[in-house]
């Protein structure tokens, strides 16, 4: 056995030596492309991420009301508390209904009945976008897309919101 | 929207919508804790009437002058920054000011100036702070709603 083994020519010994060189310099090279292929996967989420909105379940009624609440942000250099806001209210299935406030037109706040002559609607008051109490727009305003949806859990009876989903225009 | 590049590039694309400008006015004495109070306080009223009105107003960079200098000379120079700000065009300028000397001159100066009552100190994390900065922040949006 051991004789046999000896047996590898010079040839043989530099091939193997060569490939195995090659093979390590290929697998180095080959590291960081798939690094950045998978990297998506390995990437922590802000999502899922859900904040407590202040507001108990109970307190929500079939009229839109206005809840705000702060989270922690890091963004680039800034460690930030901004203040989030959401239009909150149940609807005719008694499902909880979070609606983000931010106009899809050029991004005022909107409010719940914020115009007199619109009642039971969304209005914006920078250019009169208005919106239903799904958050709909309204053709013939200004936006052109229905309010964001918040996601939403429940836990011991306290309102938890996640991100503003955007919706596909009406 | 603020005077940033991201936004500015907005205000481009979306020229005809934005007409109103705030410019916060500040005075300046490095060793006056109070003032440094008030500036905080008024930086927090921009940032939330920016906030509430981001689709029609754009807030200008702080102005800020020495609190012992002749107020003409002033007058002059907000007025050169009206002047430049009207020829983009926008026609609504808001001051928002906590220095009453500016009521004064309410009459030379080319812009709507929103003079507030000041608030000497307090705790800006404080319930009642948030409450009365809300509260005031929706009365100063009803009145700019009015120029509109």
């Amino acid at each position: 056995m051991s004789k046999e083994k000896q047996q590898v020519s010079r040839r043989q010994f530099l091939n193997y030596s060569l490939m195995g060189v090659g093979g390590f310099m290929a697998a180095g090279l080959l590291v960081s492309p798939i690094r950045m292929a998978i990297d998506p996967v390995l990437k922590k989420t802000a999502a899922g991420d859900y904040a407590n909105a202040g507001i108990s379940v109970d307190d929500i009624t079939t009229e839109p009301q206005r809840v705000d609440w702060t989270i922690e942000q890091v963004d680039g250099w800034y460690q930030s508390k901004p203040s989030k806001t959401a239009w909150v209210y149940k609807d005719d299935n008694d499902e909880i209904v979070a609606l983000s406030p931010i106009c899809t037109h050029l991004g005022c706040v909107v409010s719940w009945e914020g115009n007199d002559q619109y009642p039971d609607q969304f209005f914006c008051p920078c250019h009169g976008g208005r919106y239903e109490k799904d958050g709909t727009n309204i053709p013939g305003t200004p936006p052109l897309a229905p309010l964001a949806v918040y996601e939403q859990k429940v836990e011991n009876g306290i309102l938890f919101l996640g991100n503003a989903i955007s919706r596909k225009g009406a | 929207m603020k005077w940033r590049s991201s936004d500015l590039k907005q205000y481009q694309n979306a020229k005809e919508y934005i007409d109103t400008v705030i410019i916060p006015i500040i005075p300046f004495q490095i060793d006056l804790e109070m003032l440094a109070f008030q500036s905080e306080v008024l930086t927090i009223f921009a940032n939330e009437i920016e906030k509430e009105l981001a689709g029609r107003v754009m807030l200008m960079p702080t102005y800020s002058y020495l609190k012992t200098v002749d107020p003409q000379s002033e007058i002059n120079r907000i007025n050169a920054w009206i002047a430049n700000i009207k020829e983009q065009p926008f026609t609504n300028v808001f001051l928002l000011t906590f220095d009453a000397n500016w009521k004064k001159n309410e009459k030379e100066v080319h812009g709507h100036l929103l003079w507030l009552p000041s608030v000497k100190s307090g705790n800006l994390q404080s319930n009642e702070m948030k409450a009365m900065i809300r509260d005031q922040t929706n009365q100063i949006i009803e009145l700019i709603q009015v120029y509109w």
